[in-house]
């Protein structure tokens, strides 16, 4: 990365945006991490020396039992991601309540399973742990979980079937979700029977669609700070004398309009030129005239957006083999497939920024949450374990079950001012938004997204972002972002282009 | 459009052309033998890309012997298919159109639960570099495609002009009646044809198996423009298949630089609308050879 200097920055005057040195942003960032990462550990610690509400009855806990050993069958590590529950009393008796459904509903098979299959095993990992105490600690009861999954295919008409089945069928109360297509397919029936549905993209939330949550994946912020990222590594205007160009392609969905609509904004936001921004048909097999068009406008960033895992490969491919030399940007990049098809020296040459960090990233520390997964995963899913996936762990792998930790923080809380009964979906998630803050996989935080999507039903939390590193031949995080302060600079800027796109959730059915 | 760009679009013409052809003169061979479309053939290119998948990426053979295994493996799918459904169904065109939709259905399937649904396939690709002239880069992995066209369209010509069962395939596909009063077997004829199809298919798959994303929908990714350059070119027409895949080739590469993908799907589709209207036949009629 080059070494320059910015200027402090200023207050948003629609054209200008607070910048500061690239020395003190770092140093912010990592103080931001650091505190994130401090924080997201001590919460469990500080809420449990809390004095529980007297007012209300409930089961009184047994204090006066030791807890000297962990349940049967439950490990150190596991024990250690449960932590995040501000009030899960391993150990201790509680009645049993009954069993609570969670389903999952996204593509397992075609073109986006790699943004559905993988997560299965973050969720099952939790679940597991979870019912290893005796199930989710709610109001005095402890509610074993159960996943139902339904895959489809990233289609439209099978995600309301899938939908139906979930709900009545196996009466689940929460589903973990991609989004897109299938989430508008999805949201009159789920809202009207009131279960959550926990997109990947926040862009899926809208004010009449009260039980969509988002955020636990960082889409669009992680976009967002795509172009934030690249203008870093750049060369500045001065120096070349133009302005920066920006050219983005991804697939013609609901999804990827939406999310390119943040990103460009964005990438205007932060002086980039958009030279190029096309969609390309979801059948596509031949990348290589997009990318040759792409290339044709010179641009310093290409940027992949929300290009499916198995398209942003063959993207990659393109790139190389037509020399492309500029910084490549996307969503998520999918390391271990990509290298089959470029050298590592090339993926690092133009930097492959993306998000999803990896859990065994030496950025998170060990002990941690983090280095306690990686091992669970390892154990059960890594190579030659009972369950080998026959991959290395990728950022999608816990990408699920980062709304389904909130979403069993909420019950508890909720489940303190009703005791004896399982909260409905709506205390659990005004117990949230009471929060200031709450723990969550990259760190703390809180529900927001009233400005940008017009309900408080985002999980606002750190951004972690990351780069592509030829010693580790994987990507590994750089920085770890706040989100909210560098919105409000630039918000005039980029709403405008979302507008102009037509994708703000006013403009949107 | 610069010269740069256009230099480059000309190029990936060239190479998504001869995939293309590659395809498509396997389906065309066999329904100029057998006067049905086979819709399965997509799945043959797709048997042979897993093929490739399961023995180079896997299994660590050499690429170029796993190709020969595709090939090998499309070729016993063709007789097998023809075996059970076409020579039961032969004179009966809609049975075999609605028989061979299904059996698309059926590879899908199986290979999906074989080998699972979920990601696609990583075939590392044995050429990691691309050919340069004039300033446009193309994949070598693209550029072999042309070769092989060449090789197999030639070959094939060869073998039905100083062969005696070339000869006698020729024949079928031109009078299948007449042929018959020869004394030519038309039962190993359709075989033959149909082992020919799945072998040239196999080819395909194998070298496009470093080139697509390998799942087990490929198949039906495949046969689209495979079916719009066997009807433009002519059902039957080997000559008129590999001119229609060349363009096809251009015009779906052009609209997609200049416009976009969509639209490349769009202007593809309503030429060969387009053509049906006008000249059933298509390009070159559809005689084989």
């Amino acid at each position: 990365m080059k070494e320059k200097e910015l200027n402090d920055f200023q207050q948003d005057d629609e054209e200008q945006i607070r910048q500061t040195t690239r020395r003190e942003f770092l140093k912010k960032s990592v103080k931001i991490g650091a505190a994130a990462g401090v924080a997201a550990s001590l919460f469990p610690i500080i809420s449990s020396c809390k004095k529980k509400p007297e007012e209300k009855p409930a089961a009184a806990p047994a204090e006066e039992k030791e807890v000297s050993k962990l349940p049967s069958g439950l490990t150190e590590d596991e024990a250690a991601i449960l932590s995040m529950l501000p009030d899960q009393q391993i150990g201790v008796d509680y009645p049993q309540g009954e069993e609570i459904n969670v389903g999952f509903l996204g593509a397992l098979s075609g073109p986006s399973a790699g943004w559905g299959l993988p997560g299965l095993t973050g969720i099952n990992i939790w679940i597991d742990a979870v019912n290893k105490t005796g199930g989710l600690l709610v109001g005095g009861k402890r509610y074993p979980l159960r996943l139902h999954t339904f895959d489809d295919e990233g289609i439209a008409s099978k995600a309301l079937q899938g939908a139906r089945q979930l709900v009545l069928e196996r009466n689940v109360k929460f589903i973990n979700a991609i989004g897109g297509d299938p989430a508008n397919a999805t949201a009159p029936f789920l809202t009207e029977h009131k279960v959550i549905y926990a997109s990947l993209v926040p862009t899926d939330m809208h004010p009449n669609r009260p039980y969509v949550v988002a955020g636990g994946d960082i889409t669009p912020q992680c976009n967002m700070f795509n172009a934030l990222i690249a203008k870093m590594v750049l060369p500045s205007e001065k120096e070349i004398g133009r302005p920066l160009r920006y050219a983005l392609t991804t697939q013609e969905d609901i999804m990827s309009h939406q999310v390119a609509a943040w990103e460009i904004g964005a990438a205007v936001a932060t002086g980039f030129e958009i030279v190029y921004e096309k969609f390309f048909a979801v059948e596509t097999t031949d990348f290589a005239p997009i990318v040759s068009a792409m290339i044709a406008t010179k641009p310093d960033v290409i940027s992949l957006c929300e290009a499916w895992p198995e398209y942003q490969t063959l993207l990659w491919e393109q790139l190389y083999l037509q020399g492309y030399e500029g910084v490549v940007v996307q969503n998520y990049a999918d390391w271990e497939t990509n290298l089959t098809k470029i050298p590592a020296e090339y993926a690092a040459s133009v930097k492959g920024i993306d998000s999803f960090p990896l859990m065994d990233d030496p950025w998170w520390g060990s002990p941690s949450w983090q280095a306690s997964f990686t091992r669970l995963w390892n154990k059960r899913y890594g190579p030659g374990a009972p369950e080998d996936v026959h991959r290395k762990m990728t950022g999608i792998d816990w990408d699920h079950v980062i709304w389904l930790i909130p979403w069993c923080i909420g019950a508890q809380l909720a489940g303190k001012e009703n005791p004896g009964k399982w909260p409905s979906n709506d205390e659990i998630l005004e117990a949230l938004r009471a929060q200031p803050s709450f723990p969550t996989i990259l760190g703390p935080g809180h529900m927001s997204g009233e400005e940008m999507f017009g309900i408080k039903n985002m999980i606002e939390q750190p951004v972690p972002m990351n780069m592509f590193s030829l010693d580790a031949k994987d990507k590994r995080i750089i920085a770890h972002l706040n989100f909210e302060p560098w919105f409000q600079a630039i918000k005039h800027v980029v709403i405008k282009e979302v507008e102009k796109r037509g994708q703000m959730y006013y403009q949107r059915k | 459009m610069d010269k740069q760009l256009l230099i480059q679009t000309i190029a990936n013409s060239i190479a998504i052309s001869g995939i293309y052809a590659l395809i498509a003169i396997g389906l065309t061979l066999a329904f100029g033998v057998m006067q049905m479309a086979n819709l399965a053939h997509g799945h043959f290119v797709m048997a042979g890309a897993y093929a490739v998948y399961a023995l180079y990426s896997l299994s660590g053979w050499s690429f170029w012997i796993a190709v020969v295994a595709a090939v090998v493996v499309g070729t016993i799918l063709g007789i097998g298919v023809e075996r059970t459904i076409f020579k039961p169904l032969r004179g009966d065109v809609v049975g075999g159109f609605i028989a061979t939709a299904g059996l698309m259905f059926i590879f899908e399937v199986l290979v999906g639960e074989f080998w699972g649904w979920g990601l696609s396939r990583p075939v590392p690709s044995p050429y990691k570099y691309a050919v340069k002239f004039f300033g446009a880069a193309v994949s070598f992995q693209r550029i072999l495609a042309i070769p092989f066209t060449v090789v197999c369209i030639a070959g094939l010509g060869f073998f039905m002009r100083y062969f005696r069962l070339g000869r006698a395939l020729r024949a079928v596909s031109q009078d299948p009646e007449a042929a018959a009063l020869q004394g030519i077997n038309l039962d190993r004829m359709t075989m033959l044809a149909m082992a020919i199809a799945g072998g040239l298919a196999g080819v395909a798959g194998g070298l496009v198996s470093v080139i697509y994303a390998i799942t087990p929908s490929l198949g039906h990714r495949i046969i689209l423009p495979a079916l719009i350059v066997t009807v433009v070119g002519g059902m039957g027409s080997i000559a008129g298949v590999t001119i229609a895949a060349f363009i096809f080739g251009f015009i779906i590469t052009f609209v997609t630089t200049l416009i976009d993908g969509v639209a490349a799907q769009m202007v593809s589709v309503t030429i060969m609308a387009i053509v049906l209207a006008i000249r059933p036949r298509g390009i070159m009629g559809h005689e084989v050879g």
